[in-house]
């Protein structure tokens, strides 16, 4: 399908020095910001995002990829510094890693972190490139019905696998797809829920309702919460003999299982749209806990914990990318904002990006394993610079991130009015997050929402009435099959073992 | 992308390059122009308003920044234009074929009516075809009715209001039963079309290299005039379907700005 130019144009592309730039700008501001609690990769890339519609597609993709990754290897380290994620997907990290860090091995803590990340990043990174060629031919014979049917499964399974219980998953799911309902209807361009507001005509816009809901509101809650404004200072032991403060490969090696196992279920759940690191991380750490000899080491500073859940919540940043670039749907909110990327540089993402813009796929790819080993670079130097930067008053820090929020939203939006969206979802993600409602399956709904109508349009039209058809389409309905069986499995018989990882987080 | 559109463009560009400015003394503007957009950044109108934008500013001198107001196909931007201060500092790019449509389906709930905006330009036109996957047994838009005819239903996907209407009609003649599909964009209809999903959809620009690769055909054209890279391929209207549908891109003025100001941004679009 593609000839070996193509290939190596891309990747020519991706290792030119301009890109190596906004390569490594991505992954110095993504660790960066992940490494601040409260600011996270999906809110700077929601506000890196303008400012990438005057580069080539190339550089503009390379430095949100960047941003992306980074701050997955930056969120752990106030985790396990603060036991205070600087990102969702990095809760999981702080059980094991915070206890390590009152052991006083700070630095061996952050740094199995990093290994860990990079490994099930680069491991996602070969799935990726390997499968996604072959899946794109075949999802071009994934049918509108075919579609839709993967859009309710991922839906029961991200309902299931994020928050306290599935019906309020399930309802954070609905109240996601009312409100992508806003704006004129996919079939005969009614307009809905606008009262009489023009500006809505288009729906609500991403940038805000995605900052408002994840970066406002956490800043909200992180407010609420604060008893007194500064945090005690880090203290990193002088004087540590070596093997406290480092890795060893022999260490590393006698956890490649661990890694492994976290990286395939990162893999896994990143491919399926939907759901992301989050939930990726807490499973591959139930996994990890059950299948261990010595399950009650777990949470009191088992280097093993950092392994499985920092190899899951990175791995799911490659694989995300399947659903992405085969089918043009969002794995996660992160992907939802690289597709309104794709979008303003006018490409659409789906099945024949890889015939149309073979090169720019290449050099994508090349991009992404490009970004592994800085992040690799970065990661390993800055450490020391981060663990400052994690100890800045959050005075400071959330009053900037409140006002980089609100310019974002204004530039990306174009107006004073994503930014009162903005505010008003903040409010709405606070109450949820009291509530007990998971806004990241929220935000995903509402992601895939106006996909999911125009899909349940496109299959009604398609059947037209005639429900006996279906039995044409024997994926679909093994898919649905496969919704309720997921369902039944996260009411019933959901296996204690993350539910109480999740609750123990909770009470923490 | 789009044959016509890069022609027209093209010659926007000679035109720039052979005219001199000498009417910009007359009228100094109080501020900068803003040249708004109905749609969002990156599309095809976006694109046409930066380059229009980029060359007036180098004729006139004049600060000319380009908004976009994305939002029902260019009835936000309009809704915003017609309520503005009408200053002649002011011009609205969109496309005609959603605003007519959105003016006669609703009118009476928009803020605005074509009176209230003057003419002064046509950008470009997109040349709207009917397409198929190209070892479809049918070859052209009467083929497939027939086809259809014969085999019970078809599907036909589609990505605006218009398109619809158009199939609507045809099949309201021929008596024939065609599911629509609607679509998100025209490249998702190529997905659709080359996945097997639907029999035959609309494209303006994103088939061009799938017909030249031969896994399209070109089953009729949408508009009145047939395109010129297929000189052979009839219109809907040549093939007894008796309607066309024509997608503008227009630069618009409001009507209630100072009167002896329109001559000047006329000889301005013109000079230019």
């Amino acid at each position: 399908m593609l000839d070996f130019a193509t290939i190596l144009a891309g990747l020519g592309d991706a290792f030119s020095p301009t890109n190596l730039i906004f390569v490594i700008a991505g992954i110095i501001i993504g660790q960066f910001v992940g490494a601040i609690p409260g600011i996270g990769p999906v809110m700077t890339m929601a506000i890196a995002i303008p400012f990438t519609f005057i580069l080539n597609p190339l550089p503009a993709l390379s430095l949100l990829i960047g941003i992306h990754k980074g701050g997955l290897v930056g969120g752990a380290i106030p985790a396990i510094l603060i036991n205070t994620p600087g990102t969702p997907d990095a809760a999981a990290t702080a059980l094991d890693g915070y206890p390590l860090t009152k052991k006083g091995k700070p630095l061996k803590a952050t740094k199995m972190a990093l290994y860990s990340s990079i490994t099930g990043d680069v491991f996602s990174d070969l799935v990726l490139i390997t499968v996604s060629v072959p899946l794109a031919a075949l999802a071009l014979k994934m049918g509108l019905i075919e579609i839709f049917a993967l859009m309710i499964f991922s839906f029961s399974i991200i309902a299931g696998l994020v928050g306290d219980t599935i019906s309020k998953g399930i309802i954070a799911a609905c109240l996601g797809i009312l409100c992508a309902c806003i704006g004129l209807d996919p079939e005969n361009s009614t307009p809905r829920f606008i009262f009489g507001n023009f500006t809505l005509y288009d729906g609500l816009p991403i940038a805000s309702v995605a900052i408002g809901m994840l970066a406002v509101s956490e800043i909200f809650r992180r407010l609420a919460s604060m008893e007194n404004a500064t945090r005690a200072a880090i203290v990193i032991p002088k004087n540590q003999s070596p093997e406290d403060t480092r890795i060893s490969f022999k260490e590393y090696w006698a956890v490649r299982y661990t890694l492994l196992r976290g990286a395939t279920i990162g893999t896994i759940l990143g491919a399926i749209p939907g759901v992301g690191s989050t939930a990726a991380a807490f499973m591959s750490y139930a996994f990890q806990k059950n299948s261990s000899k010595n399950p009650n080491s777990y949470g009191k500073g088992n280097i093993k914990g950092i392994a499985a859940t920092e190899s899951a919540n990175s791995s799911v940043a490659g694989a995300d990318f399947i659903p992405l670039l085969t089918l043009g749907l969002p794995g996660s909110a992160s992907a939802a904002l690289i597709i309104s990327a794709f979008l303003v540089q006018g490409i659409q993402p789906g099945p024949l990006l890889f015939q149309e813009q073979g090169r720019l796929i290449y050099g994508l790819f090349g991009a992404m394993i490009m970004a592994n080993m800085v992040n690799f670079g970065v990661g390993l130097f800055g450490m020391r610079l981060w663990i400052k930067i994690v100890s800045a008053p959050e005075s400071v820090i959330f009053s900037s991130a409140i006002l980089l929020c609100i310019v974002g939203v204004y530039l990306s939006t174009g107006g004073m009015f994503g930014v009162v969206i903005m505010l008003i979802f903040a409010l709405l993600g606070y109450i949820m997050n009291m509530l007990g409602f998971p806004t990241v399956v929220f935000i995903i709904a509402f992601f895939l929402g106006d996909r999911f109508e125009l899909s349940l349009g496109q299959t009604l039209n398609i059947l037209d009435g005639d429900y006996a058809d279906l039995v044409n389409h024997p994926v679909a309905i093994g898919l649905i099959l496969l919704a309720m069986g997921s369902i039944y499995f996260f009411m019933f018989k959901m296996p204690n073992a993350t539910k109480n990882t999740t609750d123990e987080l909770s009470e923490d | 992308m789009i044959f016509k559109l890069f022609k027209n463009l093209a010659t926007l560009a000679s035109l720039v390059a052979l005219s001199t400015f000498a009417n910009a003394q007359d009228w100094k503007p109080s501020g900068p122009i803003t040249l708004q957009v109905g749609f969002g950044a990156g599309g095809s109108t976006d694109t046409l308003a930066r380059v229009i934008g980029k060359s007036l500013e180098a004729q006139t001198g004049w600060d000319i920044i380009v908004e976009n107001k994305p939002g029902g196909g260019g009835v936000a931007m309009f809704s915003v234009l017609a309520t503005q201060k009408p200053d002649g500092h002011k011009l609205g790019i969109g496309v005609n074929l959603p605003i007519l449509m959105q003016l006669s389906l609703r009118g009476d709930k928009i803020p605005f009516k074509a009176d209230d905006f003057d003419y002064l330009a046509t950008i470009a036109t997109a040349p709207l075809s009917i397409i198929a996957n190209a070892d479809a047994p049918y070859n052209s838009f009467k083929e497939y009715i027939e086809y259809v005819k014969k085999n019970g239903k078809g599907k036909v996907g589609f990505d605006a209001g218009p398109q619809k209407f158009l199939i609507m009609a045809a099949a309201n003649k021929s008596g024939v039963k065609l599911s629509l599909i609607s679509h998100k964009s025209a490249a998702e209809i190529m997905q659709s079309i080359l996945g097997g999903h639907v029999d035959i959809g609309f494209s303006a620009g994103t088939h061009i290299k799938y017909l030249e690769s031969g896994k399209i055909k070109l089953l009729a054209v949408a508009t009145n005039d047939r395109h010129s890279y297929a000189p052979d391929v009839e219109t809907m209207v040549e093939q007894g379907f008796g309607n066309s549908v024509e997608p503008f891109f227009i630069l618009l003025l409001q009507k209630a700005m100072p009167m002896t100001l329109k001559p000047l941004w006329l000889r301005c679009w013109l000079m230019h």
